[in-house]
């Protein structure tokens, strides 16, 4: 028996090596193997543009795609990070908490431009968006309290019944969100629950830049969520580092009995967090809303996202977070484009497998995730 | 007399009448009652009664059940339908015998499972809550996007090809009844069985005490990826009579949607007891036919929204109140009543283990 | 053993009542002789706006062919109540509500033609609700279904049960035409295409490659991007440049129509109208609202119907519409509403020849040709062929000034096969299905131009 803990504790030297082999050739095959597709057909060398080496400018927009997609992720995965890593809870609300920011953030940008339902970026100020931006923010803030007030604050350290709860919320607010968004609706059409819509940037935004050095033409809004990321991403870790409300959080995720017991309220600061939490799903969305569009059913995606990121980062940990969308983003934006593409039945839709063979291995060596403290 | 013995007679009255009744369910009920209530509660039980073995047993609560139940119905969609003129189109029709797909879907689903439970065999708690979330809605998007399986479509006419010993279960509703009942009927039985063997005594030990039981030296993270195997071997078995009642299979089926209502179902019936799997799915389904009839198509009134806000509450009213569904208020009363009644204080089963009071 | 008798009593009554209650409803059923309908449409999801639209449609011909009295002239789904066709009074059991996905389609026939005991379905609206449902009517002889508006392909084609109907056209039907017209029109030579990856937009884009390719285009490039992706970036990079081709078709619908074009814009800068068209996504429901008035000039496929056509038949449509539902009249040219009209028109001469009698004597008595609306070769008649599927004109279309289309292409007498490039032995359209050749199409080089709504003798050149 004693050896077999030992074979199932332990990792052996057979699967470290199979992995790192695997993403060796991964790698090797992005950079090196991949071919420019021929005419008609293709085999297992050929992709959409062929190696990093072929062609670097797709490689490159590749990976600005990944990276950007990674930003937009963040934003919303740090969120429900926070709040696991502080009152281990999980939850899963964080998807109806983003779809509802970006509903929200739509109706007032629709009814502060007036300008209907196919608004172009050129018709909005910076003004237009961030206003939206804000409310949302602020709207969503306050129901997760309300939810965290309500249902959460009494049973705390009940993990799967609060879980649960949540689930709970989430049919409720996915179902509210049909019966009562979108309220602004092309004229000559029926007000129909939980369609799709979509917000504008500014119109600075909505431009493509030349990125220096390369001849890249690329989009600067996509930079911008980025740079968003980036920048929630800068602001938490000052907000946990450098503030007495973040060390308090911090000693929380560390030890909660022991902080209440040295006369902090531990309740206030959860509150806080909850806020801060939801907000940041709620910011999500906008982004979400202004990329693409927001519709009823994307809840569970983004439930998905938040999910992957956290369990592959470890939970609770803000470099975590970073570290699972960044390699999440990656793998999402290379799959769909560097997948052999042999004749048209082959074979870029199976882009996701690579999110449960991203999942696997770094489970495998550390089920706690990159970042993720054990217990 | 302890109290506890007149609640055991009570509960097996009920089963024995119950039992009785679903025997007679032909000649009590008409065929929309059989076929999509009853038959759909089975079948959507037994799915449960995988999910609550894990959680009662082992203090694992797994989302993955519904995923499980999906891949078995794709495997066989894929490996029986035909191609050609009156045969389907999806997925790989491949046209094989009955039979063997029968037994390879469950086969392959187990092992699934088993390489599922492997990688989720060191996470405790709400961590394999989460994980096996994502494993459901990977295999959800996988089976969506990848169109040599069938793609965003689904694989239909899938139960017309059953083995002989099947038989005809597209027209004849009363032999799939009674096959979901003989199944169900079966599935309780092992799981019963399964728990009172070493194995499972290990496996509950393991729930309570994980880390004295490695130190006994039982290999836990083993222990927990064969229970995993096993309840997917039940979740298959769920799955093969869904696509056989339903006739088809779409990703849709295994979506965040159905996972949850297994969930829901789980938790109406009572993450402790077994038995509330079919209680749960009886509930669930009688208040999904009715309670969506009396909904206005203008939605509700006063708050908005439809059937789901309804379901939502009363889901939240459950986890709230009595966490345990209804199995547990049913032990609940008989145990107030046993207080009331007077001293022998007989321990009941614990809940808590699946309530997950604090595994941090 | 001092046990209290109530409690062995009380939960075993609680059983027993529960069980007569049950059984009693169970036995209950209503059986005069009547003809018991239902209309199966989608109350959720993606085309879940088109709820009324689609109700309003058939019962405007069940109100106008048959005698029915709406209950509530803006709400059709209200009910409608006194529908007759000869001495049968056809009663509408209930309405299903589907959410554009199989399994609920599912659940939905299940509930109306078992639990309310239906004789006759109108409906589904789409696609994969249609094949699950043709799969359903294999295994209900008696019942029939009359298709609501689906366009796939295989309910009338590789699965073909003799009690499914369907008198409107496919998704690839749609969009004959298209690719002549932008060949000629707009010199296109080498496409790309990008469809979502599932059989609508597989069928729907078989209908453009079909075309495009008959004429003597080339595709040059097809891209799948899943339904609802959430970042089209990775897949709109794989479409070639604008200026390495001369265009592209753009079948992605779902909430993807303006996703997909917004990512495209942030690849490749502003799209040159005449380098984009597309299926109906483009113009029809909140998304095509949104994406519509961006391209004015864009070529887009039909829905079966010719906003705009001016025929003395199309004006006697609109007028039932107008009469019986005029809220829903406004939407009259949508396939929504027309489709199903014609559904339900079919069903009461179905039934008028059939006296009232449903199962087999209904389904060969069903008419094999309809006078609809926006026929007008074969003297406005469409005509079903073999396998019960309607042979029917399109109109292909061009969006104008503020996203309002116009009808500028007539093509006659559009069967299903595409004059034998799809067919019940062959493969249901794919991601490689149709393959891109060369061949005759019957409506090639026949195609009209339309103007102001009138058909001219004129050829498209």
């Amino acid at each position: 028996m004693a050896e077999r803990i030992r074979a199932w504790g332990v990792v052996g030297t057979v699967p470290r090596v199979a992995a790192a082999g695997l993403v060796g050739f991964a790698l090797l095959y992005i950079v090196v193997i991949a071919e420019p597709p021929p005419e008609i057909g293709g085999n297992w060398r050929t992709t959409s543009s062929g190696s990093a080496i072929d062609d670097w400018q797709s490689f490159a927009i590749t990976l600005l795609n990944g990276l950007t997609f990674a930003g937009w992720l963040f934003i919303v995965a740090s969120g429900f990070s926070l709040i696991f890593g502080l009152m281990r809870v999980v939850n899963m609300a964080h998807g109806s908490f983003y779809l509802l920011g970006g509903y929200i953030a739509y109706e007032i940008q629709q009814s502060m431009t007036g300008q209907g339902f196919s608004l172009q970026s050129s018709e909005v100020t910076t003004w237009e968006w961030v206003y939206p931006a804000l409310v949302a923010c602020s709207v969503v803030g306050v129901v997760g309290l309300i939810v965290q007030q309500v249902f959460l604050r009494w049973n705390m350290g009940q993990e799967l019944r609060q879980a649960l709860i949540t689930i709970a919320i989430s049919v409720i607010i996915a179902d509210q969100i049909i019966g009562h968004f979108p309220r602004h609706v092309p004229e000559g059409t029926v007000k129909f629950g939980g369609n799709a819509v979509g917000m504008a940037w500014p119109g600075w935004a909505n431009i493509r830049i030349e990125l220096p050095l390369t001849g890249i033409d690329y989009s600067l809004a996509r930079l911008i969520v980025l740079f968003l990321g980036v920048m929630v991403g800068v602001l938490l870790w000052l907000w946990l580092h450098r503030t007495r409300t973040g060390m308090v959080i911090r000693a929380g995720v560390d030890d909660r009995q022991m902080t209440s017991a040295l006369g902090v309220s531990i309740q206030s600061v959860f509150a806080i967090a909850f806020v801060v939490g939801s907000a940041l799903a709620a910011f999500g969305g906008v982004v979400g809303a202004s990329q693409g569009n927001v519709a009823s059913g994307q809840d569970g995606q983004w439930l998905l996202y938040s999910l992957v990121v956290v369990i592959i980062g470890g939970m609770g940990s803000l470099l975590g977070a970073a570290a699972g969308s960044l390699l999440y983003g990656l793998v999402f934006s290379f799959a769909a484009s560097y997948l052999p593409t042999t004749g048209n039945e082959c074979c870029t839709n199976y882009a996701i497998v690579f999110t449960f063979v991203l999942l696997a291995l770094v489970l495998a060596f550390r089920p706690q995730g990159l970042f993720g403290r054990i217990g | 007399m302890s109290r506890l013995d007149a609640k055991t007679t009570v509960e097996r009255v009920i089963g024995v009448v119950l039992l009785l009744v679903a025997a007679l369910g032909p000649q009590l009920f008409n065929d929309y009652w059989l076929d999509v209530i009853l038959t759909q509660a089975l079948l959507l039980g037994i799915a449960a009664a995988s999910l609550i073995f894990l959680s009662a047993y082992g203090g694992m609560v797994s989302l993955a059940q519904t995923a499980l139940m999906g891949i078995a119905g794709y495997m066989l969609g894929n490996m029986v339908t035909q191609s050609g003129p009156g045969g389907e189109s999806k997925g790989l029709v491949l046209g094989w015998d009955p039979t063997l797909a029968l037994v390879l879907a469950i086969v392959i689903t187990s092992v699934i499972g088993l390489i599922f439970g492997a990688l989720a065999s060191r996470s405790f708690g709400i961590y394999f809550l989460m994980l096996t979330l994502t494993y459901a809605v990977i295999a959800n998007l996988f089976f969506g996007s990848v169109t040599q399986f069938g793609g965003f479509s689904p694989i239909a006419g899938v139960n017309e090809y059953t083995p002989s010993f099947v038989g005809d279960i597209a027209t004849d509703r009363d032999r799939l009844y009674y096959i979901a009942l003989a199944v169900s009927a079966v599935v309780y039985v092992l799981i019963r069985y399964m728990t009172r063997t070493p194995f499972g005594i290990a496996f509950a030990g393991i729930r309570d005490e994980p880390v004295r039981m490695a130190s006994l030296g039982y290999a836990v993270p083993l222990h927990r990826m064969l229970a995993f195997g096993f309840a997917a071997f039940i979740a298959s078995l769920a799955g093969i009579l869904y696509v056989w009642w339903n006739g088809q299979i779409a990703p849709q089926d295994m979506g965040l949607g159905p996972t949850i209502d297994l969930l829901i179902i789980a938790v109406i019936g009572g993450l402790g007891r077994i038995e509330g799997a079919w209680i749960g799915a009886f509930a669930f389904i009688v208040i999904n036919n009715y309670v969506v009839n009396w909904v206005p198509t203008g939605g509700l009134p006063v708050v908005g929204g439809r059937f789901n806000t309804i379901i939502g509450l009363v889901f939240l009213t459950i986890v709230i109140v009595s966490p345990d569904g209804l199995t547990g208020l049913w032990d609940r009363i008989w145990d107030r009543a046993r207080r009331r009644g007077g001293p022998p204080q007989v321990e009941v089963e614990t809940r808590e283990a699946a309530m997950g009071t604090s595994s941090s | 053993m001092r046990v209290r008798r109530w409690k062995l009593v009380l939960p075993l009554g609680v059983v027993a009542i529960a069980a007569t209650a049950l059984v009693s409803t169970s036995l209950a059923a209503p059986e005069a002789r009547e003809v018991r309908v239902a209309i199966m449409t989608d109350c959720k999801g993606a085309f879940g706006a088109n709820y009324e639209n689609d109700i309003g449609g058939a019962q405007a011909a069940f109100a106008q062919y048959a005698g029915g009295k709406p209950k509530s002239k803006q709400k059709p789904s209200a009910g409608m109540t006194g529908i007759k066709v000869g001495g049968t009074s056809v009663k509408i059991v209930g309405y299903g509500c589907g959410d554009d996905t199989a399994p609920t389609a599912i659940k939905e026939t299940r509930r109306l033609m078992e639990g309310l005991k239906a004789d006759v379905m109108v409906g589904p609206l789409s696609g994969d609700e249609a094949v699950a449902i043709a799969n359903y009517a294999k295994g209900k002889p008696t019942k029939t279904f009359i298709i609501g508006t689906a366009a796939s392909q295989d309910p009338t084609m590789q699965i073909a049960p003799k009690n499914v109907f369907r008198y409107h056209g496919d998704g690839a039907q749609w969009n004959a035409g298209l690719g002549e017209i932008v060949y000629k029109r707009l010199g296109w030579r080498n496409a790309a295409i990008i469809m979502d990856d599932y059989s609508f937009a597989w069928t729907s884009a078989a209908g453009i490659i079909a075309d495009f390719c008959g004429i003597g285009g080339k595709i040059t490039k097809r891209v799948f991007p899943p339904l609802n992706t959430t970042d089209y970036a990775s897949y709109v990079q794989q479409l070639p440049k604008p200026d390495q081709i001369d265009g592209y078709f753009w079948v992605v619908g779902g909430t993807g129509t303006g996703v997909s074009l917004k990512a495209m814009e942030q690849a490749n800068g502003k799209i040159d109208p005449k380098q984009l068209a597309g299926n109906l996504f483009l113009i029809d429901g909140a998304a095509g609202k949104e994406v519509a008035p961006l391209y004015p000039g864009a070529y887009v496929g039909g829905f079966g119907s010719a906003p705009g056509l001016k025929t003395a038949q199309v004006k006697r449509y609109e007028a039932v519409m107008k009469k019986w539902y005029p809220t829903q009249a406004k939407a009259a040219a949508s396939g929504f509403v027309y489709n199903y009209y014609n559904a339900a028109w079919a069903l009461v001469l179905g039934l008028q020849k059939s006296a009232g009698v449903v199962g087999a004597k209904l389904q060969a008595s069903m008419p094999r040709t309809l006078a609809s609306g926006y026929q007008v070769s074969n003297k406005g008649l469409v005509k079903l062929d073999s396998r019960r599927q309607a042979i029917q004109d399109q109109f292909q279309l061009q969006i104008g000034k503020g996203g309002v289309p116009s009808i500028v292409g007539f093509v006659p007498n559009v069967d299903q096969t595409f004059g034998g490039v799809f067919g019940p032995n062959k493969p249901a359209p794919g991601r490689a299905f149709p393959p891109c050749t060369k061949r005759k199409l019957p409506w090639q080089g026949k195609i009209r131009v339309v103007k102001n709504g009138v058909v001219t003798n004129q050829v498209i050149k």
